[in-house]
């Protein structure tokens, strides 16, 4: 029971970094980038590739799997947001493009073989495979019953201090408050001089960068990357996350994060294990059906 | 290109070595049009693979259990489906845009994950198996329910009905204002397009010996939505086409250690709403690829509303 | 009585959009209903139709009551409406759309459709024809236009095609919001006679408009709304000579009588004691923004057509003229948020064509947006601090921020607090000291009296008169025009997107042609 628990503060914390990125970007642009559990996804792909393919140090995996997902970041916002902008179309048709985006990513990844266009990118096709037990120094305690991995307790910490600095800067500096006069107003935004493309595009890269860092903690904590980590693990329960928080907003989705890892663990305790995702996707349908501005009710307006 | 030689060549040996794949586009047509009629009546609902699901296991059930006709079979499972569309249409039309869209994933994953995978009956996640299933009766069957589904769906949308959803979809607050009670409207949309869902479903199942609960997930809906993109809302015809282009396309186009479904997919959902991002709520989708010769609409701008 | 309106009202959070208004239109009548902006005009319209939840008060229908129904309810029963800013579904053919107007009318054709039975095509082409009868009644060509998608249509087209498809209901009454918006002279016209003739044939009308002259011209009754209130009621001549329908439109000049207001009878000559100020009369040589022969388009419609003006260092420039004259497009083409078409634009050394709104910002041209546009989630230092975006010496920003609020001590009292909880006054000086802070050389103002109380219309060109003379370069645009004219150096009198009248703030003040611009003649 206690362990249970713990895994729903692990899980938990990845399920909320995910899906401050993924709520960012909707804070911001109101428009849902179904392209981000592509980028979770290809964070980790990326990161096992440079270890495995290519003898790199972890922290070199790392950087690389972030840089590979600021650069998707930017394919996001050049390819599929910022042309619909210029033609004043409606935010459903960003969800379309970036669904597009998703599929070309997870095609790739899959199809990378030895010998084929991809294998550069991944080798392993649509394979599930983990870093290497070495990668990082992964001691295990055991403490009163409880086992405690390295790589699992310490996504707790990296994960808050990550949101916590976001939150810092979203709230008390400068290019923060530009960020929120984006998501209020952007036609006020522009008469105070920002330059309204450039800040979306920096949401975008950061909501990315933020969504490749939960894809290498996932990779590594729970041992599983294939091409469908994000569509299988985190596509759909992030979207679970924001809404259950209020879509667009960062502390929402930080505790509908944690909160998703306590009813999916409540609902294995309570049913056992064939239940859990299906109250994850009952819990998003009945928080919209019920009450679509999330739990922390005023913050669909507040946002950010 | 063998297959489109086969095709002109020897139509008759290319219907018998191909009979597995023009059924899945006969099915995939019929689901392309269960989705052309939420888009026309402007909702991006992405429910359809959630009905199926309830069409393809009431209709193998009652076989297995009660051995019923297959007629029996596909109308229960199509009933069911229309039922359910129903009751999840009540809450869930009251949300626009982007939430219907994640309102609906949330059911069709709520009924996989949740329901069908955890039921005895529906063999949880082992899925089902359907002795008696017949794909040689079925495939006449789906030709002709092609057919006639778009032969339906077209008249509905040349009528009072049709131009009201046609309205609604472009207007919600303008369609109001001509007396069109918005809500009822859309639901009628919904329901019938859920019962289209569901009758595809019981099709499908008759087709193939075991229904697999992992068939009706977000892939699904995603690829059914592509169908509907790719053809654009204006005419059930486009949808019915995507299906039937993008089923086909990995026979079509072949690469060695290279499935070009996916990429092409992707490519096309992306070029479409750039190049024509009122697509799916206008006359759209194979316009911009439309020939020079054909017939088409007078350019519509919509830039006067923006003013 | 048709329609009958007993004490409606509505608020928005503290805005009291319409505020207990009782209204009576009879049976086969034109009823005008005029206003300034933002006088609650279009929210009593979407009351009457059902778009807006009523607080309070009822509205009938001859015997059925409006209040609580949903909008297809009260369409069906016999109320339709055009939309101030067109409503077509732009995508549906001209015919198709009047066909979706007689939804009510028809029944269902399902199972007709499915059958294709012969009875179906010829109850089509009957409804083609009605249809096709609709739209030449109000003047369209519909060999020409029938087929074409509404949204593609020329705009005046789609102004009249909205009308068809609103006579396509048969209704009871007619509501027209504002149909003339946008509209040359002579389309005008054409639209006032288009009125009188469905009236003439026995259909009830009530006409929202600014045009004062279309609305004097056609209607036999008009009731004034101002702040959400009923102000006057009566034909038009008692109404448009009523002293507070006058400063209603025309707003007041300060501590001066409603008597001095320009062209009002027996005032055209000009008291020489308020000539306190030489004004330059002249357009300066060397400009600091100079525009010629500008065009800007939302799609269909023009909405500036040609025009050329220049304002020079230090000068105070108004922009006056009626709603919809064009006077704001003219200031968001400046500060690049809608293209400007033809024509060039020039500030300083900057091009205007084709620049960058933030580029624009930090070159110095700044803009005060009407509605002021605070970011009301943001507190009130926030707001400010944002201000200074594009400056790089951080320092000295902090301390102009900090002297803005000296400057404006009731910023400085709500510093901390969210700026969506000041007054509308409070607002507009935030936005004020907002745009100051961005270091303007020129500064636009768009509107700033608008909807405020006249104390707090004092405190404001107050300001604005302060900014001035520290030496800021201000293009001002106002329907408060006389308060405009009276700070103003120079104005132009803008009118339907054209300039129509030039001169000295001073001079034009006094100008009866100014008055016709607002009031129609």
């Amino acid at each position: 029971m206690a362990q249970q628990a713990l895994n729903a503060i692990f899980i938990g914390s990845i399920y909320a970094l995910f899906a401050v990125g993924y709520t960012l970007v909707f804070g911001v642009l109101d428009i849902l980038n179904l392209a981000h559990s592509a980028v979770f996804m290809l964070g980790a792909a990326a990161a096992y590739s440079l270890v495995v393919n290519y003898n790199q140090s972890f922290a070199v995996a790392v950087a690389g799997g972030i840089l590979a997902c600021v650069l998707m970041g930017l394919v996001i916002e050049y390819v599929c947001l910022r042309p619909l902008r210029r033609r004043r179309a409606p935010p459903i048709a960003a969800l379309i493009s970036t669904i597009g985006l998703a599929l070309i990513i997870v095609a790739a990844v899959e199809q990378g073989r030895p010998g084929t266009l991809f294998a550069w990118l991944w080798v392993d096709g649509a394979n599930s495979v983990r870093f290497p037990s070495d990668v990082v120094p992964n001691p295990t305690w055991r403490v009163g019953g409880l086992t405690l991995e390295a790589v699992k307790v310490a996504i707790v910490p990296v994960s808050l201090v990550l949101m916590l600095v976001l939150g810092y800067v979203i709230r008390f500096t400068q290019f923060g408050r530009g960020l929120r006069a984006v998501a209020e107003n952007p036609r006020a935004a522009s008469l105070m001089g920002l330059d309204v493309d450039r800040m979306i595009l920096l949401t975008v890269v950061l909501s990315s960068a933020l969504g490749g860092i939960a894809g290498i903690l996932f990779g590594l904590a729970l041992s599983d990357i294939s091409p469908y980590i994000g569509r299988d693990n985190v596509e759909i329960r992030g979207l679970a996350v924001i809404v259950l928080g209020g879509m667009g907003s960062i502390p929402g989705a930080v505790a509908g994060g944690y909160l998703l890892g306590v009813i999916e663990v409540g609902a294995l305790v309570l049913f056992g294990s064939n239940v859990r995702t299906g109250v994850a996707f009952a819990a998003l349908f009945l928080m919209l059906v019920l009450r679509p501005q999330g739990i922390f009710g005023a913050q669909l307006h507040e946002r950010l | 290109m063998d297959f489109i030689i086969q095709l002109v060549s020897d139509p008759v040996a290319f219907y018998q070595t191909h009979t597995v794949l023009i059924a899945q586009i006969g099915i995939n047509s019929i689901l392309a049009a269960s989705m052309f009629l939420v888009l026309y009546s402007g909702q991006l609902s992405l429910a359809a693979p959630g009905f199926m699901a309830i069409g393809a296991y009431t209709s193998v059930l009652m076989g297995l259990y009660w051995n019923t006709p297959l007629a029996l079979d596909l109308f229960g499972g199509t009933l069911l489906a229309g039922a359910a569309g129903f009751l999840v249409g009540l809450p869930v039309l009251r949300l626009r845009g982007v939430f219907l869209a994640i309102a609906t994933i949330g059911f069709i994953e709520a009924l996989t994950e949740g329901v069908i995978l955890n039921l005895p009956i529906t063999g949880e996640g082992l899925g089902l198996k359907n002795p008696s299933a017949d794909p040689l009766t079925g495939i006449n069957l789906v030709l002709i329910s092609v057919v006639a589904v778009v032969f339906v769906v077209w008249r509905l949308t040349r009528g009072r009905l049709g131009r009201a959803w046609a309205a609604i979809r472009q207007d919600e607050l303008a369609a109001l204002s001509q007396g069109i009670h918005v809500s009822r409207y859309k639901m009628i949309a919904f329901v019938l397009s859920a019962v289209l869902a569901g009758f595809a479903g019981g099709l499908e199942s008759h087709l193939n010996f075991f229904v697999d609960p992992n068939e009706y997930g977000v892939t699904r809906t995603v690829q059914v939505l592509t169908f509907a993109v790719l053809g654009g809302a204006g005419n059930v015809v486009g949808p019915v086409v995507g299906a039937l282009f993008l089923t086909s396309l990995p026979e079509i186009v072949r690469f060695p250690n290279f499935d070009p479904r996916d990429v092409i997919s992707g490519a096309i959902l992306i070029a479409v709403i750039i190049f024509r991002p009122q697509g799916i709520v206008g006359r759209g989708g194979l316009a911009i690829i439309r020939p020079r010769w054909w017939p088409r609409p007078n350019r519509a701008s919509s830039a006067a509303q923006a003013g | 009585m048709l329609l009958r309106l007993d004490s409606l009202q509505r608020h928005f959070g503290g805005v009291r959009a319409v505020d207990g208004v009782s209204l009576a239109i009879e049976e086969g009548s034109i009823f005008g209903l005029i206003g300034p902006n933002g006088a609650g005009k279009t929210t009593l319209v979407n009351l009457v139709t059902g778009y807006v939840r009523t607080q309070a008060g009822q509205a009938f229908l001859e015997n059925d009551r409006l209040t609580g129904l949903p909008p297809h309810r009260i369409a069906a029963l016999g109320i339709a409406r055009t939309f101030q800013n067109i409503r077509l579904f732009p995508d549906l053919s001209a015919v198709e759309n009047v066909m979706i107007g007689m939804h009510t009318r028809l029944r269902d054709d399902t199972v007709a459709q499915l059958a294709t039975l012969p009875f179906f095509r010829r109850g089509q082409q009957a409804r083609i024809n009605d249809a096709r009868r609709l739209m030449e009644s109000v003047g369209l060509d519909v060999t020409e236009i029938g087929k074409r998608s509404a949204g593609e249509l020329p705009y005046g087209d789609q102004r009249r095609l909205e009308i068809a498809r609103a006579l396509a209901l048969s209704p009871r009454l007619l509501i027209l919001d504002e149909p003339a918006a946008g509209m040359n002279p002579t389309e005008k016209q054409g639209i006032r006679e288009l009125i009188e003739r469905l009236n003439r044939d026995g259909l009830s009308i009530l006409l929202i408009d600014h045009d004062m002259r279309l609305v004097m011209g056609v209607c036999r009754q008009v009731a004034v709304l101002n702040f959400g209130r009923k102000i006057a009621d009566g034909d038009p001549e008692t109404v448009s000579a009523d002293p507070t329908v006058i400063k209603a439109y025309l707003g007041t000049g300060g501590e001066k009588e409603v008597a001095h207001a320009p062209g009002t009878i027996g005032v055209d000559h000009v008291p020489a004691a308020t000539q306190v100020r030489p004004s330059r009369v002249t357009e300066p040589a060397k400009a600091l923004l100079d525009l010629q022969d500008v065009w800007v388009s939302y799609g269909a419609i023009n909405a500036v057509r040609g025009v050329s003006l220049r304002v020079g260092a230090g000068e105070v420039v108004a922009l006056i003229g009626a709603n919809g004259a064009g006077k704001s497009t003219i200031l968001n083409a400046l500060s690049g948020l809608v293209p400007i078409a033809s024509g060039t634009a020039v500030f300083g050394s900057l091009d205007l064509t084709g620049a960058k709104p933030s580029t624009i910002v930090a070159r110095g041209l700044v803009q005060v947006p009407e509605g002021r546009e605070i970011l009301g989630r943001q507190t009130v230092l926030e707001n400010l601090e944002l201000a200074t975006w594009s400056r790089r010496d951080r320092a000295a920003a902090r301390r102009d921020i900090e002297a803005m609020m000296g400057r404006f001590p009731i910023l400085g009292e709500r510093r901390a607090l969210r700026a969506s909880t000041l007054s509308g006054g409070e607002r507009q000086l935030l936005a004020i000291a907002r745009g100051l802070l961005a270091r303007p050389k020129l500064l636009l103002l768009d509107e700033p009296s608008l909807g405020l109380a006249p104390q707090m219309v004092d405190e404001v060109f107050a300001a604005i008169e302060e900014i001035h003379r520290d030496g800021t370069t201000i293009l001002l645009v106002e329907q408060n025009a006389l308060r405009a004219l009276e700070i103003a150096d120079r104005a132009y009198v803008l009118e339907t997107g054209q300039v129509q009248l030039t001169g000295g703030g001073q001079d034009l003040l006094h100008n009866p042609a100014v008055r016709q611009a607002y009031l129609g003649g």
